[in-house]
């Protein structure tokens, strides 16, 4: 595919050269990334692949050393956070940011009241929260919580502002089966009215989820494929597994 | 789910309380306690200015009496210059907070860490107090007043009714009034707590990285919270002026910020019952340990702030109010009645 033809249609993201550098290491190396309107990428690497540092670049977090983020075809590179999620962003990162010291109730309404009235804002906490399958926790303060539910509080407050792309490092991280279950169908259910990327290392999760995944190493693009494809690549089973591969080869 | 500020009991009884002191106070408790208790009065304003922006809005200023010094010197100026102290008590709000917007705007938009946030605060606390020092000669005079150095400003006028410069407020009026003063900002701060922004602000505190994830500006907040963190605490100086009917560079030296830091550190942080009572116990302490002479009442004071981090970590009322709750269900299990334990809020 020719430079001329990935640059075709509209996309509601867009990277070109992504770099980001910390000193001599490299933690995105040129990625040039692409996701259609209501899509649903999972994205796969081993640790330090520089997928959070690269959901980091998108979301203002880390202003990137070379290339470009388009965000509904708007150049965002080296907006503020606040901002850029102002453009439709929801981010549910790797270890789950909340507000520990009130409850799950204010932590989702405060997701909610940034795009909304005050009665809608409590309307739509309530009705996310019971969506999430957390309504038994909603008076609870949320540094009491277990890391699955604050996981799941994390994608409510996500869910509760309504963004149209959604970022999520890996969700399934600490769950119940009951509550990875519950996960896959909110995020498959929010992939249909929002673009949607996932980090994810929970093979069985992909599964339920992927179809279309993007796989990194060292930085940079290394395989992008339907899932069958990505889980029968000798190549990829090397990166994640490295000579064990080999010798249960 | 949301409760009403309205329907918070402790809210209520709390302004109960301070009406009844201002009305039933100068009528039961004789003139020489009321002058201290005013005193009590303009410092709780004070410990409530640094209650709010560390409690509520993760601002921890090593330097509130910036602000303190600056509302009484603007207060002790115009006061002088007009003849006149309504104005000026509305500009000892106004320029501490016009000040604290330009210092925020630096330092939230410059991205300073909690640290060097600190230092920056308790370096210009030092700069202006420094400069008022500095400000003896006549040429150091604004609208006619001179700054005079360490020797400060003297004959600043009490308190008068607007519109008639020479009916000026007795000791009891001029208590009454200061309660008020004290009654409205509680009234105010618990009003602007329980709104949206008060509950961004506490979100802030709580994890900034996600409040700018969900889309909130948390510079341009802070500033705010900030700024009317420093106009209650000129309030106070301006305050602070007319009861002493004289001000001094030590307004604001580093003592005035430190007591307000112990002050809150007591009571605890996160309410705003909790500061003044801290204001109350450590300030009739250092009064009684006056009359001791082999005491330093800020060696000692030091002493009870090192017992109080290590004994109650959380400060006075959180802790009793901990307690409280926790013996309140164990009672209510020995009776038989059922219910969960009530969280324990961060507002008092």
């Amino acid at each position: 595919m020719t430079d001329a033809e990935k640059d075709k249609g509209y996309r509601i993201l867009r990277t070109r050269g992504l770099t980001m550098r910390f000193g001599g290491v490299t933690a995105v190396d040129n990625v040039d990334f692409d996701l259609r309107d209501g899509e649903l990428r999972c994205l796969l690497g081993p640790n330090g692949a520089g997928k959070s540092t690269f959901f980091k670049c998108l979301t203002g977090q880390l202003v990137p050393s070379e290339g470009q983020v388009m965000l509904k075809e708007q150049p965002i590179t080296g907006r503020n956070t606040h901002e850029i999620v102002n453009m439709g962003v929801g981010i549910k990162t790797q270890v789950p940011n909340v507000f520990d010291g009130i409850t799950v109730y204010e932590n989702v309404r405060l997701s909610a009241r940034r795009k909304n009235t005050a009665g809608i804002a409590r309307d739509v906490a309530e009705a996310t929260i019971e969506k999430c399958g957390i309504k038994h926790l909603i008076k609870r303060e949320v540094g009491q919580l277990a890391h699955g539910q604050r996981q799941l509080v994390e994608l409510a407050m996500v869910l509760a502002s309504a963004p149209d792309l959604i970022l999520l490092d890996e969700p399934a991280a600490g769950m119940t089966g009951d509550e990875r279950d519950r996960l896959a169908q909110l995020v498959l259910e929010a992939a249909r009215s929002a673009a949607v990327i996932v980090v994810e290392h929970d093979m069985q999760f992909i599964r339920q989820i992927a179809k279309f995944v993007t796989v990194f190493n060292r930085g940079a693009i290394f395989r992008e494929a339907m899932i069958d494809d990505i889980m029968r690549d000798r190549a990829v089973q090397e990166i994640y597994l490295g000579k064990q591969a080999d010798a249960a080869a | 789910m949301e409760r009403s500020l309205t329907r918070d009991p402790g809210f209520w009884i709390m302004v109960v309380i301070g009406l009844v002191l201002l009305i039933m106070g100068p009528i039961l408790i004789d003139m020489f306690t009321i002058m201290q208790i005013t005193q009590y009065v303009v410092l709780s304003v004070f410990a409530l200015s640094l209650a709010y922006i560390w409690g509520f809005g993760g601002i921890l200023s090593f330097g509130q009496a910036a602000f303190f010094g600056l509302g009484a010197y603007a207060f002790a100026v115009s006061s002088i210059s007009l003849g006149d102290t309504t104005l000026p008590l509305v500009l000892s709000f106004v320029i501490p907070a016009a000040f604290g917007v330009a210092l925020g705007y630096f330092m939230f938009y410059g991205k300073l860490s909690d640290v060097y946030l600190g230092v920056v605060t308790m370096v210009v606390t030092l700069i202006f107090w420094k400069l008022a020092n500095h400000t003896a000669g006549p040429e150091y005079s604004i609208a006619g007043v001179r700054l005079g150095g360490f020797n400060g400003i003297p004959s600043i006028p009490t308190i008068n009714i607007p519109g008639q410069p020479d009916a000026w407020l007795d000791p009891a009026q001029l208590f009454r009034f200061f309660m008020g003063v004290l009654i409205v900002v509680y009234i105010a701060l618990r009003i602007l707590i329980a709104s949206d922004f008060g509950r961004i602000s506490i979100g802030i505190r709580e994890n900034e990285t996600r409040a700018a994830l969900l889309g909130y500006d948390i510079r341009r907040h802070k500033v705010i919270v900030f700024a009317i963190g420093s106009g209650i605490a000129g309030l106070s100086g301006a305050m602070w002026a007319t009861y002493q009917s004289f001000i001094d560079p030590n307004a604001f030296s580093m003592e005035m910020s430190a007591k307000a830091l112990i002050w809150v550190m007591a009571g605890g942080v996160g309410t705003l019952l909790g500061p003044i009572l801290g204001v109350i116990g450590l300030q009739w302490l250092t009064l009684q340990m006056g009359m001791v002479e082999f005491l330093n009442s800020l060696v000692v004071l030091g002493a009870i702030m090192m017992v109080l981090v290590l004994a109650l970590p959380k400060g006075l009322v959180p802790t009793f109010k901990s307690l409280g709750i926790a013996g309140w269900t164990l009672w209510r299990r020995g009776r038989g009645v059922s219910g969960g334990v009530k969280k324990v809020t961060s507002d008092d």
